[in-house]
């Protein structure tokens, strides 16, 4: 034992730079203002007889009644539900029968299945619909293939086609919440039953589907609700052909209306808007009554696989083999081809065409503009989210901010608003808030602020989840010690977190960098950003440098990828070998 | 360093109250321990004196400062309070090394370069882990983390040390080397130190005085020796120890200085020094296991000696567990000596039974 003297340590007094209740304050109004920015303008313009920045508006209901009297709004309110009630029951089939032959079979394949089917959640959402449409749609490469020899009457433009693809975007996530419950799953509850005398296929049936319910129904509602805002396929596939959906009318009526900025457009994005919220509740009031019945226990045993039998093994996973070729990787694989070629046609062989030509037209002029917009655009909105959704965290979970208990709810909104609502929204909310409004609509950055506050939500999951795992206690030793909130929050905790922050902004960035319903809305000359850029050459029918575009937006994903697990990779070594 | 003061504390969590009225004092370098099982309550009173928790009622000072007080609507924020405290998971920060750690609380307080480095360097050879500065705390044992906690906590000086559980994540050995090392350094420094445990042992070894607790409120105060020989209820009496419970009626009232009573399921009578009851009286009679005198002898008599039937022996190491009856009475008795046979003469030496009150 050493006999260091016990002299208190001078200067025992701390000072505090950052006043904590301010802080909190200042963190949850920023919060605040940009969940209800998009949302309160919009409303108020939807009861006006003229678009807002005209003068001698009334309050009216005009709008509403303007909407609900116009015929081709019925219509495409009926595709709209034809499409999402299509894409949302085949989904639900084909993503829970896949996730449970994945994860309670011995299906030839399933490890790598397990991934390979997840993988499609982060292609860029334009470039799998522009790739469908070069392989499966009107004049596609393998259009003929499949109706002719296959005899598949595959029609992409129609409402059931377009839920074919909907269907195959919406089936990775069923596939993911099916499988994330499964693997929570207590085993031992299917073992129980093989243990009673059930055969293993009884036991699937009786045991493990049933056990998924609350899966299914919380996935089905979530590609529901995706499927009833979904604007690209319509705008791509329908809309030429006359099947509009209620996103696509609301786009053209906007786009094409004689006098600019009808409130129409606003009347139909709130109505819009209410049904989204509306699933939204339904869903977490469903999920929260079925809670009680959901079956999480500690440890798990041996996951208990149903033995197929070695013909139906082979066979199985051949059919899942082609599923995730011909959804997947064929349009992906169309769309680098076209990319590469003057005319992507099955009657000439594509080496015959080969050419470098969209290649260069997209380094060049608008196209290679809007590559630099959206990359500016995902750093600078993934950082800035991520910042923002970090400390508004810090506040709900670490804090005794009076109003804290209200933040989750907030960041989990944005979630419910569809795309084209929060486009809508801003360009009102630019309009009314004037200055900055003037100046964000004639930048980059007013997109920047539209898609950062969609994918509010997406890192506030990271990031609750993230504090979740670090013990209070870490916080409480700081505070103990003399540190503010302030700097607990920012020289413990962050530090702690520095894995999940690093999560969030990679997944902000590829989620930012792919968005681009909000900025069809928003977008003024020479501030495109790639998915605007790519609907308007493919409107006007060039197709090959818009395959290139979206080969970028797809090389950019994998990358960002790449650098986010180097950075995992790094960080996992660093503490081992610190 | 100041003594801490809490008056009257109470705190509820919805319908259930975790403290009833709680008051104590912790004296200037004294060791206090809060005793008590899970949910008595003791965590949430170090809780509430570190700042962590807010109470519903109450006060609670140290020194001049007040941290807590109800009717004057004070409320010191944690951060404001210069406590030093070590966590039960320690909460050793992982992405700071031991140097880190430990200099954390002084470069919040902007204390310069040269006096950190020294001022660091002197907590971590107290602690015994000056050779440690650079290290991770992954790369540390539980011993070895724990000692990190207490120079973090010891560093800048604190007011006073709190401690909660700070030994429940070693293994025994461990634990008692941490436990001897412990006492040391407080008694060399002088710190006022309020510590929490549900372990007894811990409890009365290293405690100048113990508060036990049961649900809330605070059943007796005393000093260790006070407390495991003068139980004042039959909670502390069976948490500190074994004890075996004997319920009795007064027979004779006090003369002499001893009573006369007589022992329920047998019948026995049993005589026990001082007393204050009246005839009639229903009690509890304490007698702790080593207290009790075993014989081989049969034909020993006399004042409170039985003729007990051995049921069962356990070996202990140190010493010999016996289940007696004495016709009908369960009595446990140890002794470092091994006895055999169907039976045995018991000896309870009245200065041996304390009453509780019924």
């Amino acid at each position: 034992m050493s006999s260091v003297s016990y002299a208190p340590a001078h200067g025992a007094r701390v000072r505090r730079l950052v006043p904590e209740t301010g802080a909190q304050a200042a963190i949850w109004a920023v919060v605040l203002v940009c969940v209800l920015a998009p949302v309160l303008p919009l409303v108020y313009a939807s009861v006006q007889s003229k678009p807002i920045y005209a003068a001698g508006r009334v309050f009216t209901l005009a709008p509403y009644r303007q909407l609900f009297t116009d015929p081709a709004f019925w219509t495409a309110a009926l595709n709209t539900l034809e499409f999402a009630a299509i894409t949302t029951a085949s989904s639900v089939v084909l993503g829970g029968s896949f996730a449970v032959l994945c994860s309670r079979t011995d299906v030839y394949g399933r490890r790598a299945y397990s991934r390979l089917f997840i993988a499609p959640i982060v292609l860029p959402p334009l470039g799998v619909i522009l790739g469908w449409n070069a392989l499966y749609g009107p004049g596609g490469y393998a259009h003929d293939f499949v109706n002719q020899t296959l005899h598949i009457p595959l029609n992409l433009t129609s409402v059931p086609g377009m839920a074919v693809l909907g269907t195959a975007v919406a089936v990775p996530v069923v596939f993911l919440v099916c499988q994330a419950t499964l693997s929570g799953a207590d085993s031992s509850l299917e073992n129980a039953a093989r243990s009673t005398g059930a055969p293993p296929l009884s036991v699937l049936g009786r045991i493990t589907v049933p056990m998924l319910r609350p899966a299914l129904l919380n996935a089905g509602l979530l590609v529901f609700t995706l499927s009833i805002e979904s604007l690209g396929i319509p705008l791509v596939l329908g809309s030429p052909q006359g099947h509009d959906f209620i996103a696509s009318y609301l786009f053209n009526t906007w786009s094409s209306a004689f006098t600019p900025d009808p409130p129409v457009v606003s009347a139909g994005a709130t109505v819009l808007l209410a049904c989204a919220c509306a699933l939204l509740l339904l869903r977490s009031k469903l999920l929260g009554d079925q809670a009680r019945f959901v079956s999480v226990g500690g440890r798990s045993g041996p996951a208990g696989g149903v033995q197929l039998g070695t013909w139906l093994r082979w066979v199985l996973g051949a059919i899942l083999g082609v599923y995730l070729l011909a959804t997947a990787f064929a349009p992906i694989a169309a769309l680098a081809l076209s990319s590469v070629v003057s005319e992507l046609t099955p009657l000439i062989a594509p080496w015959h065409l080969l050419t470098l030509g969209n290649w260069w037209e997209i380094a060049h002029g608008t196209f290679a503009h809007s590559i630099l917009n959206t990359v500016e655009i995902a750093v600078v909105g993934g950082l800035l989210t991520t910042l923002v959704v970090a400390l508004a965290t810090a506040v709900a979970q670490r804090s005794r901010f009076r109003l804290r208990r209200s933040l989750p709810f907030m960041l989990l909104f944005p979630r419910a608003i569809p795309g084209i609502i929060i486009g809508i929204g801003f360009f009102w909310t630019f309009l009314l808030v004037n200055p900055p409004g003037g100046a964000l609509r004639n930048s980059i950055w007013g997109i920047m602020l539209a898609l950062s506050i969609r994918s509010i939500t997406l890192a506030y999951f990271v990031m609750s989840s993230a504090f979740g795992t670090v013990s209070e206690s870490m916080d409480h030793a700081a505070r103990a010690a003399g540190a503010s909130w302030w700097t607990s929050t920012t020289r413990i905790a962050f530090p702690i977190l520095k894995p999940a922050l690093y999560a969030s902004f990679i997944l902000l960035f590829i989620s930012i960098l792919n968005d681009y319903d909000p900025a069809l809305f928003l977008v003024t000359p020479g501030h495109e950003i790639m998915g605007v850029t790519m609907l308007d050459a493919e409107q006007q029918g060039t197709i090959g440098p818009v395959a290139a575009l979206a080969m970028v937006q797809v090389a950019i994903t994998i990358l960002a990828i790449a650098v986010g697990a180097r950075l995992f990779a790094a960080q996992a070594r660093g503490k081992r070998n610190a | 360093m100041p003594e801490i003061t809490v008056e009257r504390l109470s705190k509820s969590f919805g319908q259930e109250q975790a403290l009833k009225n709680i008051s104590f004092s912790v004296h200037d370098k004294e060791f206090l321990t809060l005793l008590g099982p899970s949910g008595c309550g003791k965590t949430t009173t170090l809780m509430s004196i570190a700042g962590f928790q807010r109470p519903d009622e109450g006060l609670i000072s140290c020194g001049d400062r007040t941290f807590f007080d109800r009717a004057a609507k004070v409320y010191l924020k944690a951060e404001d309070r210069n406590l030093g405290m070590v966590f039960q998971s320690y909460a050793i920060w992982p992405h700071l090394t031991v140097f880190g750690n430990v200099a954390f609380p002084l470069r919040i307080r902007r204390m310069k370069k040269d006096a950190l480095r020294r001022r660091v360097l002197e907590t971590l050879d107290l602690v015994e882990m000056g050779d440690y500065a650079r290290r991770y705390p992954h790369e540390l044992s539980g011993g070895q983390q724990q000692r990190v906690a207490l120079a973090r906590a010891l560093v800048y000086a604190p007011a006073v040390l709190l401690l909660d559980e700070p030994f429940s994540n070693l293994d025994a050995k461990l634990r008692e080397r941490a436990r001897t090392w412990l006492k040391h350094l407080q008694a060399e420094l002088g710190l006022t130190t309020l510590f929490v445990t549900h372990d007894q042992d811990e409890a009365l070894s290293l405690s100048d005085r113990i508060v036990v607790m049961d649900e809330g409120s605070v059943l007796q105060i005393g000093t260790p020796e006070d407390i495991y020989r003068r139980p004042a209820t039959r909670f502390v009496a069976e948490f500190l120890g074994h004890c075996n419970i004997l319920p009795a009626r007064v027979a004779t009232a006090t003369s002499s200085g001893t009573t006369g009573l007589v022992l329920h399921g047998n019948g026995k009578p049993i005589t026990l020094s001082g007393g204050d009851r009246a005839a009639g009286d229903e009690v509890q009679l304490a007698v702790r296991p080593e207290a009790v005198e075993l014989t081989s002898d049969e034909s020993a008599s006399g004042e409170n000696t039985y003729r007990a039937e051995l049921r069962s022996v356990s070996f202990l190491g140190d010493h010999y567990v016996y289940e007696l009856g004495i016709d009908g009475l369960a009595l446990t008795v140890t002794d470092t000596r091994l006895f055999v046979g169907p039976a045995v003469t018991v000896r309870i030496p009245p200065s041996a039974c304390r009453v509780l009150p019924s």
